[in-house]
């Protein structure tokens, strides 16, 4: 069983997220090709830039797994039909406040 | 309990090396993710929303102190001090990092244990009666039997590449508490027309999106037949299971195409095409081997009663509410199995704490000979208590906040991760727990309602069991925002029944109330307070509680 993600429209403003390799943790794509832990250093990105930029994440497989599309507004913000499930990823789980990157663990 | 032989650690031992070379490989890029995703399976580990989660198999649920403290010590270094245990009577790590599986695994080898059969499409970790060997209704203990399946199982070449994953179950004859009907094969000790002590075996049942209760396909099979009976019912599986839709390709849906009858008489061929040569036929002594791991404790000739533990009822109203619910009768006269609730009000349901794990380890093996048992429920069972040694239990219980006095009712929850964990999951299940067991945190008003399953899976793939509730919550996405459809009247026992949604989804913070009038209205409906929720359900149907549930006067 594996989780499939919505599919977004070329033009709809978006970030591309998976997990660290080696860690586990939730990671962002960068506007300079690194990875971050942190939302807010996401690349936003549409149309033909965003597969690019997919096609490398799905190369850079040491680095991270997974990589999918999520949408995000033009100010990086998360939005659209996963915007719960993409908090939860972002900040950690809502019933342990002290858990994942809102207790500072990242 | 089974102890590992020198053959058993150096297969466990043999497979954490082989994945620790496999995970050297995925971190240096030899290995991309696409092929080293189903060797991580294999080794339990998944990909789950924060990190990588390592569920480690329980093999029927047992545990001894020593294995407990190695989980709690695995829970300490490697996580955040606590683990999460399953409704497959296993154990999950949430935030494992995939650089330290291997040193997990080694550690984990160290006191007999893995994560083989927790994932992939083989056959899964054999689950069982958390009170086997310890309740009064069984015909046999059936963990005998589990062990057996488990050896027989454990890297079988010709049931490794299964269309899909594959869930046995057995329990000892009686009361039903491993939800036999609801597994792709659950086997039932029983006698037959001569006395002579064999199993049932029910075929073809499952959750997931499409819930099916299973059939008999065997009324009665002989103990030593039975793997060659298992493997005639696994090899139709392999021949005939669909390969093409893994949604379509559990043995329930080909149970279903074949219909009962084609089913069987396929697998009653196949039985009896098997040469004699090839047949598993199990020798007397193999089985006497295998029993006498589970031999009973040597049990005192105690008095059928306690006065200390009656005279401690008296005085302590907390311990006497505690034991009407979590103190279970034992079938030697003078003991108990005392049920370790793990649904304290306000956490996730099945969650303890590497303190708590040490604390129980520790309760077992000065009160309960070592013997601990985990629960389809999420919960912890001490099988052997003297019933004098109650009292001094229940407060050590207490001191690791552990005394949770819920056993069986509507805050004793069965639960899946939900959305705050799960990379499947379409909708919160732990915070809708915590808020019905807040809604129905007065004791007064649990014991009035008495024994209620609540069960909620926070999708479709069903890990809470919500079809098996008497009330089931299934968590859907709608447009971006978590609904919860309730079902009534499922049931896991030996009367197993798929529940039934009522109607529309309802949102998150609308269920405990509505909940709360669906309870409201048993109060009033039910004929005398010794009828349960589930029997008055069954006694009256759906539309008074559907009305309840959407506010209907």
């Amino acid at each position: 069983m594996s989780s499939e993600r919505p599919k977004l429209g070329p033009d709809i403003p978006k970030a591309i997220t998976g997990w660290n390799s080696r860690t586990g943790r939730v990671i962002y794509l960068t506007a300079d090709r690194n990875w971050s832990e942190s939302l807010s250093e996401a690349c936003v990105m549409t149309g033909d830039e965003a597969q690019e930029a997919l096609r490398f994440a799905s190369t850079d497989q040491v680095r991270v797994s997974d990589p999918y599309f999520m949408q995000v507004t033009q100010d990086g913000l998360i939005s659209g039909r996963e915007t719960l499930r993409e908090t939860i990823r972002a900040r950690g789980p809502t019933n342990h406040p002290m858990f994942g990157k809102q207790g500072g663990d990242l | 309990m089974y102890r590992y032989d020198e053959f058993d650690e150096g297969l466990v031992r043999q497979r954490a090396r082989q994945f620790r070379g496999q995970v050297e490989r995925r971190l240096a890029g030899e290995l991309p993710e696409e092929h080293f995703k189903p060797l991580r399976l294999q080794n339990g580990v998944y990909l789950q929303l924060h990190a990588y989660m390592l569920r480690v198999a329980i093999p029927y649920g047992q545990l001894d102190g020593a294995k407990l403290r190695g989980l709690a010590e695995i829970a300490d270094r490697y996580d955040k001090r606590y683990g999460h245990f399953t409704t497959r009577q296993n154990i999950q790590f949430n935030w494992i990092r995939l650089e330290d599986m291997p040193e997990v695994l080694d550690r984990l080898a160290d006191f007999g244990m893995h994560a083989i059969q927790t994932s992939g499409n083989c056959i899964r970790n054999v689950t069982s009666d958390p009170f086997a060997g310890a309740g009064a209704d069984e015909v046999e203990d059936p963990r005998p039997w589990c062990e057996i399946i488990r050896q027989w199982s454990t890297f079988h070449p010709e049931f490794s590449h299964l269309p899909r994953k594959f869930k046995i179950a057995v329990s000892g004859g009686g009361h039903d508490r491993a939800a036999i009907r609801v597994h792709d094969i659950g086997l039932d000790l029983k006698r037959n027309s001569e006395g002579e002590i064999g199993f049932e075996v029910i075929c073809g049942g499952g959750l997931g999106r499409t819930p099916h209760v299973g059939v008999t396909v065997r009324e009665w099979i002989s103990k030593p037949d039975l793997l060659s009976y298992l493997e005639a019912i696994m090899r139709v599986y392999n021949r005939h299971g669909r390969r093409d839709n893994k949604y379509k390709a559990r043995i329930k849906i080909l149970v279903n195409e074949l219909g009962e009858a084609g089913f069987r008489k396929l697998v009653e061929e196949e039985f009896a095409a098997q040469h004699e040569s090839e047949k598993v036929v199990l020798p007397q002594t193999e089985i006497n081997r295998i029993e006498a791991y589970f031999a009973p404790p040597v049990f005192d000739a105690a008095l059928p009663t306690s006065e200390i533990f009656d005279a401690a009822r008296k005085t302590d109203k907390s311990l006497d509410r505690w034991a009407r619910h979590n103190v279970r009768p034992h079938k030697i006269p003078g003991y108990a199995s005392i049920l370790v609730s793990l649904k304290p009000l306000g956490a996730p349901p099945g969650d303890a704490t590497s303190d708590q794990m040490r604390a129980i380890a520790d309760i077992a093996d000065r009160y309960a000979g070592g013997d601990i048992r985990v629960a389809h429920e999420q919960d912890l069972v001490l099988t052997h208590v003297r019933l004098d040694d109650v009292p001094s239990v229940f407060a050590a219980l207490q001191a690791a906040g552990l005394a949770t006095a819920n056993g069986g009712l509507i805050t004793d929850i069965i639960a899946c991760p939900g959305l705050d964990y799960c990379n499947l999951a379409n909708a919160r299940s732990i915070s809708v727990a915590n808020s019905i067991q807040e809604a129905f945190s007065d004791p007064n008003l649990e014991d009035l309602i008495g024994r209620l399953h609540l069960n909620i899976s926070g999708c479709i793939n069903a890990c809470g069991h919500h079809h098996v509730g008497h009330i089931g919550i299934l968590g859907v996405d709608k447009k971006g925002e978590e609904f919860y459809q309730v079902l009534f009247g499922g049931r896991a026992d030996e009367r197993a029944a798929i529940g039934e949604i009522a109607g529309p989804g309802l949102r998150h913070e609308d269920i405990a109330p509505a909940l709360k009038r669906v309870v409201e209205r048993y109060l009033v409906l039910r004929s005398s307070p010794e009828e349960t929720f589930i029997d008055t359900l069954e006694r009256l149907g759906q539309a008074p509680f559907r009305e309840a549930l959407y506010g209907a006067s």
